[in-house]
Order: C-alpha cells, then structure tokens, then sequence
C-alpha cells in the first residue's frame, strides 16, 4: 500500500533536493530531508471539533499520525480528496519537547523530485502565502516555486493554538427545533 | 556484569536503604518489641551501605557510614536510647549520606560535603562518648536482655555460603565477635569444601567453623552474630545441655561427613565417645523404623527439655519474619519493561485483527481457537501491566519525612494516618504523583491545620491529623489528601474571584464550585496566599499534573472541621477494557469501567430524549448527550438510536449514540499535543481493521457537555 519511503541517493546537502507537489491548485516545494514516505490516501479518522485544516488522524504501522490538509493550513479551500491524493510524512522538530514527530500532509498530488540550485528570498509582500511560511523562493526555469519552511507551516505549537481555539468554540444547542 | 552497571544497582540499592533507614527512625514508637526490630533494620540499612560502598572504593561513605553505624550499635545494644534529637540527627546523616553516594558516584565529593560529614560526624561523636556514669545508669534501669540462661556451653556450627566475601562480610570478623559474648573455647576450622588449587576462586569463601563457645548470652544474641550472612550460609546453635540427640542430628544435617563431625565433636569435648556410638546407631534405627527422614531440630530440643517450647517458637518466629521481608524480587530497567507492554500492546491489536478476520470467515474451528488465543492474550495483557503497578505505599511512606520535619519546622503536632497503602498503580504513575501529593500535604500541614493555641481554643485535639488515604473505585484509583484544619472559607474565595475577575458580580455558584476555583492559575499568587489564610498556593500547578495523568481532582471542606482533597486517577495509562460503538460513520471507544449499561432508545423515548434532553431512567433523571450532533458527525443517524449509561465520580448520564459494537481491548495511544485541546478525547487506539477509533475522555466530555449547557441556557 506504501510506496517506498525516498531515500537520499548520497549524502546530500539540504536545500539541494526537493519535493514538489501541488496543494489547493499550486506548486509548493518542500526539502528532501523532512520528508520520510509518501503514501496513498487512506482512511483517516476524522477528530471532532477541530479547526478545519486538522484532518484526522491515521494508522502509520501502529503509530496514531496526526493529517493536516496543506490547502487549509495555507489559507485555501479545504482539499477534496481524489484518485491523486498523496499524504507525505514529514518528520518535525517539536519545539517545546525537542522530540521529532511524524505528521501527514494531505495533498493534491506529488510531481517530482528536482535539484533547485538557485534559491532567492522570498518577497517581503505579495505572496499568497505568510511570509514566515516560505524558507525562499526556487527558481525552475523560468518560474519560481514556494518553497516551504517546515518548521512554521507545521508548527505543533501554533496548529494546538488554533484547535484549542476551535473547541472552545459554544457546542450546537442540542434541541432539535433550533436547528 | 562490570563496574558501572554494578555501581548502578548499588547506587539503586542503598536509595531503597536509605528509604528503610528514614522509614524505621520515623516508624520509632515507644513500643519495645517493635522498635527493636527497627533498630536492628536500620542498623542493618546502614552497615550494608558501608559495606556496599566498601566494594566500589567509596571512602567518604565509608567513613561517614561507619560513625552512624557505630552509633547505631550501640543503639541497638541498648546503651543509648533514640529521642527526638538524635532522630533528627540521624535523618539529617541520612540525607547526607545520600548526597555523598550520589557526589562519590559522580566523582570526588565537594569539600562542602566532607565539611558537612566532619560536623555531622563531631555530633554524632558526641553521642558516642556518653559519661560513663549515664551509661552505668542507664544499665541499670535497663538490664540487657540477653542475660538469662546461665554460662553453659554452647556450640555454633557455620558453614559460610560461597557469596559470603564477595558481599564484602568477614567470617574472622563474626568469630571475634561471637568471642565478645563469652569465651571460645574450641574452634575447629573445617576446609573440605576447598576444591584444588586450580579450580579455586579466591573471591569465594569454602570455610566452615565448628565453634565451642561459653557464653552466658542466649541463642537470639549467638545466632544475630551472623545476622548478614544467614541468608546463603548454614549457622546452627546448640545450646548448653541440649542432649546428645541434638548433636545427633546436627552430625546428619551437615553437609560433612558423619564421622569426621563425630570425632570434630569429640575433640571438642561436647560428647563423649559412647554417647556419640550410642547416638548414631539409635538414629540409624530410628529412621529404617519410624520416620524416614529427621526429627526436625526443634522437636529433639525441647524433648530433652534444653529449652523451653515458647524459646524455640519465638526463635522460629523470628526467623520467618527475616525471611519473610526480604522481598523476592529481579531487578530490571524499565525501558525493558516498557518495550514488553509496547509488545503486548500490539499483540492486541494483532490478536483483534485476527479474530475480526476469523469471525468473517465463519470457520467455526477457527473463531473458537482464535478465542482461546484472545483469552490468553488478556491474561499476558494483564499480568504485563501487572508488573508495572506498584503499591502507593512507598510513596506514602515518604510523607512521613515531610510531615515530621515540616511539622518542626512550624512547631505543630501533627499525626500522619496512611490508609490503603496496598492499592497497586502503575508506577509510571506514581512517579508522576509524588510533586502535587507533596504539594497537598505541604498545604494542608501549613494552612490547614490551625497553631496549637486556636485547635485546643476550638475544642479540637491539640495534634492534627493529616490522612492520605488511597482505593479503588469503579476503574479508577482514589487518593485523598485530609486534614483537620480550618477548613476553607467559601465566602472569602469567593470574593477573591470577583477581585481577580475570575467570577462576575452576578454569579452565585454552589461551594462546591467555589471550591474548585483554587484550582485556577489566578489563585496562585503570594497576595492570595496571605489573604486566604494559603490556599491556593500552585494548586493550578497540582491540577495540571493530575490532569495530565488523565485524572481529575476535587476539593471538600467543612468551615473549621478540615479539608479533604480527592485526585481520581486511571489505574493504568496503557491498555484498557474499552466498548466500540458508532457514531455516525465513525467509531469511538468507551472506558468499560465507566460504563454502566446500555439502552435501547425506542420511538417515543427517543424523540422525549431529543425533545427534553434528559430521560427518565427507572425514576432517575438522566442527562443526555447527544453525540451524533456534538461531534457534527457525517453518515446518517440511526432510527434506533443507543443510550450508553456512564458513570464519572458518582454522576450519570447518558451518552446517545448510533450503534452499540462491543467490548475491545484498546491499547491506547496519545494523540499528540496537536490535539491537546480536544478535552472530551483522551487518545487513540487502533482497531483489528487498522482504523483509528478515538477513546472519549468522559470526564472531560461530561465537563464539556454541562459547560455548553449552562452557555445555552445563560
């Protein structure tokens, strides 16, 4: 059911290798080296009362993994899920414990692995996405591609912030003619 | 084994002595019979530790150990008799000794340290050198117990177990002291056990001692000469004018020959050689006629009528306690352990997937052994964590340091009552309990209970009582930290809320929620505590850490009668009976303890259920929640909907669902700090089919359900 997880052909640096894949109809680019497997959509179970981009979680062989849908963390429309749908792991760095976690990513489809040896910075306004959520731009031909910084996308830290705010949220009244 | 992972087990041993030592000095009673038998265990704790230390070249420790331990000695000879200022003395050696183990483990001890052990140890000098005049006064109001059979003969037989050097005892040391309780008179040096020369280990002891002894002593006093080496070695003693039988028997039990103890005994002078011809042939003949085997030693001492029934019970008695408080026990790292119960969580899982699989395939042969399979996974499952649980005891036990020095330390008498020291819990648990019970007990020593003048103003006893009591109940395990205190003062924690804005002018909430606001961050600060007599000291500090054990706590009190704190925490945090049902197209899992019974929704109870929001069960009124549109779920509802009646701290309600599955081990496992929010959630589990179901925190469901109720209604 999984593909094999990619693995670095030699030692190589970070910021030389890069997914790229497409999330909420764009191209986003995510170093080589946070990424442990990419996997076929399968079922996820939904956790009630979470803020929207918060997937559920799923079954990695005996591990309980957190999925966020990248569109809906980024700010787009939540993704529907279809034939191409891919959940990359990544591993993160939790902030407060030090600890590395795994964490899927829900997104539309993964294109390629490709070197980008030209990185510029990324624009101080303009982009659709927060500032603080771009590692830099990659330039591919003639176009640049999002390069995402993982460590504030997929901040455990900001996300739990936002579920917390979520729940507090006042449940649906419970009788039945008010809704 | 090399020398670090050996350092290691010292270092874990002599910090479970160290724990004895503070146990059996706090436990001192005034009861004779009792205290003796600490005395002789603390004095134990200490000579074991200098000796351990001894084998890893820890001198500081030696040295110091060595002035307690002497102190001790003569404790326990009864020449200088414990009082409070020596007790605190020595609890403050132990604390010391403490630090020097962890400071020479890690290194050479800071000077501070040996500083430290010079003052202590002038102190404890002091206690050494006692006038002799106090000591010859003290002598005589307490004559020493062990004179009371008349100088006789005795004769000790010991053959030292191999270990014997190794744990770092000195056969030469035990005979010397043997010889300060009479005279020996004959020692014969038994060396048949020593193999050749190349097969000798010479960290081994192969030596045994036939000893004549005269002593006006008594058998207990002879016998505790090998106190510490009792356990692997064979020590029997024969008390003057035992009869020849008795001998008899000691020839058979030996391991040596019988005619090579026979002519040691007859060297010694104990026997004659007729008595010795006599004796053999007649025991011979006993055994072919009467009873196969030995007359056991004791009844062939009292038949010659050499000691009275009652000194051989109370010998044999003595024995079994020693044996019987030496814990049997392995020691392992936990990480082991963890890594089994991490096994045995999957082997559950394994063990669902596959009967789910069988039940499909209707091979009846199959389901049933599958079954059997699942039977014998719950018991592994259960004797697994089994090996994690602890009892809350030795937690327990440690207060009694806290309240004695505290109590002290604010000049109050203040009695500690454990109750339930034997509820088991998983350790992992009660390591993380120790700081808010600390806390509890600080708190209630402190602020509970009043300075002597205002309980006895009150009526009250002037000692206080502070009670940790620990049971089960339905699933979860309860502790309660109690006091006869003050008690808390509703009126005033509720005004300090409306001060810090923690309660609106216009909320008039029951005491019982008053109570539960200390609990809040904003209670904890110093200007609080003067102005609400304390409490509230970190008490937001106390419910995080029991919150993050997946426990709740609660505070009662009474206005002047006391306050008691009770923290319900689940007895495991692995693996739980749990109950599947469907809510939606999704699958949630129920504690199975906190379960009471289930209930079929039909037409009219249903839609009175969704009309009211309660029903009326069997003339109770039951809350409802309804689960389907609390979590928003997706998938149709069910036209015959399910109640699940569940039970949290003596409150009821019932949770409305889709559809009823049934029991499933769940192994459970966190959802992350991602989902730290969602309260009414306590973690996940997967299920045979390799689904993620979400276990419902009930607690926090039920908190959660009640707090949008009252949000609604407002």
């Amino acid at each position: 059911m999984a593909l094999p997880a990619y693995q670095p052909a030699d030692a190589l640096q970070e910021g030389q290798q890069y997914l790229t894949f497409s999330a909420g109809g764009e191209t986003f680019a995510l170093g080589i080296l946070h990424i442990k497997e990419i996997i076929e959509y399968s079922r996820v179970t939904r956790v009630p009362m979470m803020p929207g981009f918060i997937v559920g979680v799923l079954n990695l062989r005996g591990r309980v993994v957190p999925v966020i849908d990248l569109a809906a963390r980024l700010g787009r429309e939540a993704s529907q899920v279809h034939k191409r749908s891919c959940i990359v792991i990544v591993e993160i760095d939790d902030a407060e414990d030090g600890q590395r976690r795994d964490l899927g990513l829900l997104v539309d489809g993964v294109s390629a692995v490709l070197e980008i040896p030209e990185v510029e910075p990324p624009p101080s306004f303009g982009a659709r996405v927060r500032t603080d959520f771009i590692r830099g731009m990659g330039k591919l031909d003639e176009h640049f591609v999002v390069i995402l910084e993982p460590a504030c996308v997929l901040s455990v830290e900001e996300m739990a912030q936002l579920a917390r705010l979520a729940d507090q949220r006042p449940a649906l009244p419970q009788l039945p003619d008010a809704r | 084994m090399n020398l670090d992972m050996a350092l290691q087990t010292f270092l874990g041993e002599s910090r479970e002595l160290l724990t004895d030592l503070e146990d059996g000095l706090l436990g001192l009673s005034g009861d004779a019979a009792a205290d003796a038998e600490r005395i002789n265990a603390i004095f134990r704790a200490a000579h074991t530790i200098k000796g351990s230390a001894g084998l890893f070249g820890l001198d500081a420790v030696v040295a110091f150990t060595h002035i307690v331990e002497s102190v001790l000695d003569r404790v326990r000879a009864g020449d200088c008799t414990i009082d409070e200022a020596l007790r605190t003395l020595l609890l403050s050696c132990r604390d010391h000794i403490a630090e020097l183990i962890d400071a020479c483990a890690a290194g050479a001890p800071p000077a501070a340290l040996l500083e430290r052990s010079a003052a202590l140890g002038t102190q404890l000098q002091s206690r050494l050198a006692t006038p002799a005049v106090v000591q010859a006064a003290a002598q005589q109001i307490e004559p020493r117990a062990i004179a009371t059979t008349t100088d006789g003969h005795w004769h000790v037989s010991v053959r030292f177990g191999s270990e014997v050097l190794r744990n770092g005892m000195d056969p030469l040391a035990m005979l010397r002291y043997l010889g300060t309780l009479g005279t020996i008179e004959h020692v014969a040096t038994l060396t048949d056990a020593v193999p050749p020369l190349a097969e000798l280990d010479a960290e081994r002891c192969y030596l045994g001692y036939e000893v004549t002894l005269r002593s006006n002593a008594d058998a207990t006093a002879i016998a505790d000469a090998f106190e510490f080496v009792r356990e692997d070695s064979l020590v029997r003693v024969l008390a003057p004018d035992c009869g020849s039988d008795a001998y008899l028997s000691l020839i058979r039990e030996l391991p040596e020959a019988d005619d090579r103890l026979g002519a040691i005994l007859l060297a010694a002078g104990v026997l004659s050689p007729a008595e010795l011809d006599a004796g053999l042939t007649r025991q011979r003949q006993l055994d072919t006629t009467e009873v196969p085997g030995h007359q056991p030693l004791g009844h062939i001492l009292v038949a010659e009528q050499g000691v009275s029934p009652a000194a051989v019970n109370a010998a044999l008695e003595q024995q079994s306690r020693a044996r019987g408080s030496e814990h049997r026990q392995i020691r392992i790292g936990a990480d082991k352990l963890d890594e089994l119960i991490d096994l045995v969580g999957e082997l559950v899982i394994a063990s669902a997937a596959t009967s789910l699989r069988a039940t499909h395939s209707r091979d009846a042969e199959l389901i049933e052994s599958t079954q059997a399979l699942g039977a014998l996974v719950e018991l592994i499952r259960d004797s697994a964590l089994n090996l994690r649980t602890v009892p809350i005891g030795e937690t327990f036990s440690r207060f009694r340091r806290v309240v004695h020095d505290l109590s002290r330390e604010l000049g109050k008498d203040i009695e500690l009552v454990l109750n339930g020291e034997d509820t088991e819990l998983d350790k992992s648990i009660v390591e993380r309990l120790a700081d808010p019970l600390t806390h509890l007990v600080r708190n209630a020593i402190d602020h509970g209970i009043e300075p002597v003048e205002a309980r006895l103003a009150r009526g009250k006893p002037a000692r206080g009582t502070v009670m940790l009591n620990a049971r089960h109940d339905s699933g979860s395990i309860v502790i309660e930290v109690q006091d006869d205190g003050n008690g808390l003062d509703a009126e005033r924690i509720a005004a300090k809320a409306r001060e810090r804005g923690l309660l609106r002018a216009d909320q008039t909430p029951s005491e019982q929620d008053i109570f539960q606001l200390i609990f809040e961050p904003g209670f904890s600060t110093a200007n609080a505590v003067t102005n609400l007599s304390g409490r509230g000291v970190g008490m937001d500090v106390v419910k995080r850490a029991i919150e993050a054990l997946r426990g709740t706590v609660e505070m009662s009190s009474q206005a002047g009668a006391g306050t008691c704190c009770s923290i319900r925490l689940p007895l495991t945090l692995a693996i739980i009976d749990g109950f599947l049902v469907g809510v939606g197209d999704g699958t949630y899992v129920i504690p199975l303890d906190q379960m009471v019974e289930c209930v079929e929704l039909g037409g009219s109870q249903a839609s009175e259920a969704r009309r009211n929001g309660y029903i009326n069960l069997r003339g109770r009124v039951l809350p409802l929640l309804h689960l389907h549109e609390h979590f928003a779920a997706d998938g149709a509802r069910e036209r015959r909907e399910n109640l699940v009646v569940v039970n949290h701290a003596g409150q009821q309600a019932g949770l409305v669902v889709d559809r009823l599955i049934g029991e499933f081990q769940t192994v459970i496992k966190p959802l992350g700090r991602l989902f730290a929010a969602a309260s009414c959630f306590s973690g996940a589990t997967i299920l045979g089919s390799g689904a993620v179901a979400l276990i419902l925190d009930i607690p926090g469901l039920l908190a959660q359900s009640s707090g949008a109720g009252e949000r609604a209604a407002a």
